[in-house]
């Protein structure tokens, strides 16, 4: 296929593609995330249990149980995914209440039946059946204290038992910590000391070893029964011996029913049917239990001496039921199955019903954040980014228009397709679009305009150095491709690595780059390289200024880089040491998504400031909130953010009552932050970084030199460290969303330098006889307008995240423009004086640099210049011929040229049959310009011209006489 | 938060031996790994091999690297003389 052809059909597959597009994006919804459309986000970390470690397939056991809860609930397309090793993601769009959701989706659901009389622990750790001061007789269950305890009281008389293990226990050892002065217990249960610790620190306490409870396994300690469903849960406890009887995997068919026999109330229940073993257990079960009654009925009488058994859910007790041992003296008929009666309402039995059918989790879940996201702020948040993206492109496109011209114009083409592309394959896949998706959309648009930029400087630089324009773009291409690619695989990289190792929000931001970037480079590539393959003889582009480059001036001005690379260091080195004191003395301002806490924002309907809002919210005991007043396009005119310690659900409600009383709310939505979600996206970004960085180097030591890989770790390390100086310095908050542009920052760290290296790579066979500074400083010198051009191309798009998104997006740009500019910094003026300064010390170099000395008087030049100013530089040899016969000049206008003409020629001797003397001859392999003087080496185009051929008609294809 | 001020302390002086000429064992990638790990291993000794949390880090803590970084770069440096590197200068 020629180049015609094969252009012809890029544009075709592209049109077929843009028409399937557009189909997609008019008939597909758009899935729109919790951020973007509101809802409730539930992030859960395992923990594991006696029955149960923390699995993979425990993990997917529970996400299985909690989809079949979510359907209950009747939300439309929940999500429920695994995140990391141990954790699970639940996003309910449309959710209104997370409290409820979370008491409905993450509850354990551990159901279990004890023999109450028998169970009961007295004070000296032993169920005393007859005693109805342990066993509370008619009353079992109830919350009176006494015969119910205190917690503390329970659990220190609790810690005093023994430990068992039969095999029946519920649960292991359960830890509390204990203000023993005041009789509290302060946290707990954990079911480990380093557990305990985490939870402790959430509430700001200290550890004292003194005031750690431990209650073994065999013992429980359980709540009692709540009388008012709608009330408080009571603070009253049982200790238990913690023999199970019946488990909730025991029976079957759970239902909501009414107490509708006769003398009931019509109260609501739950009603199940017994599986086969549960039904043998339950008929042994309660026959037991009737001949306890009847024997203890001697001196007793009636129902007084009526035994009961206890339903105990997650630790409290739904019901304390009795068997009537006359009714029943050989126990209950499993066959009609049985029910729970207690202080239920309607909704609590339905609940505890649907919560029994889908079964328990098989780990216990943490809840380890919550937030809820109004549809009214999430609306905005969409407009928000739209707005950004809509002006980062806007003002992408008008600098590749002003400095590419007709070029400029074919890449705004490009980036159209690229973003109808992009739009239609979130639709199809579907991608969840979320505000951190719409910042990696928007910096995916400043990395598709990268790729045309390194192109086109690279034809403009083949213009300069005296091509037609035809054979300026051919060569630009081919040149320009290398970068291209290795700066794109590397992001893609950077990208995958973020994609399976963060958390959910970065995971957003790392898919929509990874798959901008392989759409990018698709469009911004090939589709652009087939338009002017097309349009090569236009007289849209006659003229070199019609693609926006100018004649190069005679006297080019040259900057010693390595040189001044002392005063970047300097530069760099003050930074850095402003940034340590900084973080010594300052440290860094984490937001409450790595301290835990509660988070609230609010939007008023009538004016206030900070101090009104924390005058209204002070009578009930917040007034050490931390509020401040949202500001930017987002927030609404009187919208507050209130940062607290972790709050409840009761307490929530109290600061939304004490603003509406005194403000008017028109919206109000919270974040939960538990103390180890800031861990897990810490511990997970480190993991990306240090992963992203191994496979970046394996890459570079690959594609480039294992001694390139160094200084470019050394440029990304100076990046995030200048970036978290600058933050801590600013005092600005540190959020999940800065570790992401963190994470960002590595990738397009790693991309500027690889576009750097890239050239240096390129000219090393250049210039076979130069110091490894000169070839840097020549490297620098040609790639500087391009590096400056794609570093500033990536920052308009993040200044319009910046200047247009809203508060999150605010944030995650600040820190991607500090880590872009910074990046463009360390690029040029770190990563390749570091690398000259090693390169240096090989014997290939110094050899070259003694003899540069030698031959200028001790000195070695900035950059190596032969006899008359001309570069020291030859062709690079070609490592492999070409795939196809060359059967055109690469520019028709100027005719076949040498090189050309003895390529033809070694073509024609490929078809000629094998002989002696064809077989190949190493020293013809050996780069010729290795023994030469560099007075000697010239560039191909310098050669001395020939007289111009008498024009005849040619035929272009074949480049022969007609 | 320790860890962190000593190797921003420990980048930020190896930035300066760009003046020095390059003797280093290693060169320039063998300071730095010397600036890094003296600045590091000073900062563990003075807190008794402990890594300062958020709250215990002061603006002290940053400056326990420096005789450690400096110390690390020296090392590097004589051990470059040591072994008979010539200096580089460019």
């Amino acid at each position: 296929m020629n180049d015609r052809r094969r252009n012809l059909f890029v544009l075709l597959l592209v049109a077929g593609l843009l028409v399937g597009s557009l189909v997609v994006i008019l008939t597909k919804p758009t899935r729109l995330g919790l951020d973007l459309k509101g809802g409730v986000s539930l992030i859960y970390q395992g923990k594991p249990t006696k029955q149960a470690q923390v699995t993979s397939d425990s993990i997917n056991r529970a996400i299985d149980v909690m989809r079949k809860r979510v359907d209950q609930l009747g939300v439309a397309e929940p999500q429920i995914q695994r995140s990391g090793s141990d954790q699970i993601d639940v996003s309910l769009p449309d959710v209104k209440n997370a409290d409820e959701a979370a008491a409905q989706v993450g509850t354990t659901a551990q159901l279990w039946f004890y023999d109450w009389e028998g169970s009961v622990l007295g004070p000296n750790c032993k169920p005393d059946p007859r005693n109805t001061e342990v066993t509370g007789g008619a009353s079992a269950g109830v919350a009176a204290i006494p015969p119910a305890l205190s917690q503390f009281d329970a659990v220190t008389r609790g810690a005093k038992c023994p430990r068992t293990d039969t095999g029946k226990e519920s649960s292991g050892d359960k830890y509390y910590l204990v203000d023993k002065k005041a009789k509290k217990v302060l946290v707990g249960p954990d079911e480990s000391l380093a557990d305990l610790k985490r939870d402790a620190a959430a509430k700001k306490l200290t550890v004292d070893p003194e005031q750690i409870v431990k209650v073994p396994q065999g013992v429980t300690i359980v709540r009692a029964e709540q009388d008012d469903p709608k009330g408080k849960p009571p603070d009253s406890w049982y200790v238990l011996k913690d023999q199970t009887i019946l488990g909730g995997k025991d029976i079957k068919n759970p239902e909501q029913g009414f107490d509708n026999g006769p003398g009931e109330n019509g109260q609501p229940n739950v009603q199940f049917d017994f599986t086969g073993h549960g039904a043998s257990t339950w008929e042994t079960f309660t026959k037991k239990l009737s001949q306890r009654g009847r024997e203890q009925a001697l001196g007793v009488g009636g129902n007084q001496s009526n035994q009961h058994f206890a339903i105990v859910l997650d630790n409290e007790i739904i019901s304390v039921p009795q068997i009537d041992w006359q009714q029943y003296p050989n126990g209950i008929d499993a066959s009609g199955g049985s029910r729970i009666s207690g202080g239920f309402t309607i909704s609590s039995a339905q609940r505890l019903a649907d919560l029994l059918k889908t079964g328990a989790l098989p780990i216990k879940l943490q809840l380890i954040s919550s937030s809820q996201v109004s549809a009214t702020l999430g609306r905005q948040a969409l407009h928000q980014g739209l707005i950004a993206g809509i002006a980062g492109f806007i003002i992408v496109a008008l600098f590749l228009l002003i400095f590419y011209r007709v070029l400029g114009l074919i890449a705004v083409g490009a980036l159209v397709v690229y973003a109808i592309f992009f739009y239609a394959l979130i639709k199809l896949v579907p991608i969840t679009l979320t505000l951190p998706g719409i910042a990696g959309l928007i910096l995916t648009i400043g990395v598709a305009a990268d790729a045309n930029i390194v192109i086109f400087e690279r034809v403009k630089e083949e213009l300069r150095g005296g091509r037609s324009i035809q054979a300026a773009i051919a060569t630009g291409y081919k040149r320009g491709l290398s970068a291209i690619v290795d700066a794109n695989v590397v992001t893609f990289m950077v990208a995958f690595i973020l994609f399976l190792l963060a958390t959910a929000g970065v995971k957003g931001f790392a898919f929509t780059l990874g798959v901008g970037t392989l759409v990018s480079f698709f469009t911004a590539v090939l589709l652009t390289q087939a338009v002017l393959g097309l349009m090569g003889r236009s007289k849209l582009i006659h003229s070199p200024a019609a693609l926006g480059a100018r004649p190069q001036r005679k006297e080019r001005r040259r900057f010693d880089f390595m040189g001044a690379s002392k005063w970047f260091f300097s530069m760099s080195g003050v930074i850095l040491l402003i940034g340590a004191l900084a973080i010594g003395g300052k440290g860094l301002n984490f937001g409450i998504d790595f301290e835990s806490g509660t988070r609230i924002r609010a939007e008023l309907a009538r004016n206030a400031d900070e101090n009104g809002v924390r005058d209204a919210i002070s009578a009930d005991g917040f007034g050490d909130a931390e509020i401040q007043r949202l500001s930017g396009s987002g927030a609404g005119k009187n919208s507050f953010q209130i940062s607290t310690s972790t709050l409840s659900e009761g307490q929530r409600n109290q600061i939304q009552s004490d603003l509406q009383q005194k403000f008017g709310v028109k919206s109000f939505d919270f974040d939960f932050i538990g103390p180890t979600f800031g861990q897990t996206v810490a511990k997970s970004a480190i993991i990306a970084i240090i992963a992203s960085l191994l496979v970046i180097s394996i890459y570079i030591s690959l594609r480039f030199e294992w001694k390139y890989a160094v200084p470019v770790l050394i440029a990304v390390m100076h990046d995030i460290l200048i970036t978290s100086g600058v933050y801590s310095l600013l005092g600005r908050e540190v959020t999940t969303s800065t570790v992401a542009a963190l994470l960002t920052i590595l990738g397009y760290s790693l991309y500027d330098t690889i576009i750097v290296f890239d050239r240096v790579r390129e000219n090393v066979p250049r210039m076979p006889r130069a110091a490894f500074s000169q070839i840097v400083n020549r490297s620098m010198s040609e790639v500087l307008t391009r590096s400056l051009a794609t570093s500033f191309c990536t920052a308009l798009p993040i200044a319009a995240l910046l200047f247009f998104g809203g508060d999150t997006l605010k944030d995650f740009a600040f820190a991607l423009l500090v880590g872009v500019i910074s990046g463009t910094y360390s690029s040029i003026f770190i990563a390749s004086p570091v690398l000259t300064h090693w390169k240096e010390r090989e014997t290939v170099y110094v050899r070259r640099r003694r003899r540069i000395a030698e031959a200028n008087g001790g000195v070695v030049p900035a950059y190596a210049t032969a006899v008359g100013g001309a570069p020291v530089d030859v062709p690079p040899v070609e490592k492999a011929r070409r795939g196809r016969r060359l059967t055109e000049p690469e520019d028709p206008q100027r005719g076949v040229s040498q090189d050309e003409f003895q390529e033809m020629v070694r073509d024609l001797h490929a078809d000629a049959p094998p002989t002696a003397t064809a077989e190949r001859d190493p020293a013809a392999e050996r780069d010729p310009s290795a023994d030469l003087d560099p007075e000697d080496l010239v560039l191909k185009d310098d050669k001395p011209k020939r007289a111009p051929k008498p024009k005849r008609p040619r035929n272009r294809r074949h480049g022969r006489s007609r | 938060m320790g860890m962190l001020a000593w190797v921003m302390m420990g980048l930020a002086l190896w930035h300066f031996t760009i003046f020095l000429p390059d003797r280093f064992w290693g060169g320039i990638v063998g300071a730095f790994l010397g600036a890094l790990l003296g600045a590091v291993i000073c900062g563990l000794i003075v807190n008794g091999f402990t890594i300062p949390g958020e709250s215990d880090t002061h603006l002290l803590t940053a400056l326990e690297a420096i005789p450690g970084a400096l110390i690390g770069i020296a090392a590097v440096y004589f051990e470059g003389v040591r072994r008979g590197y010539e200096a580089l200068e460019l």
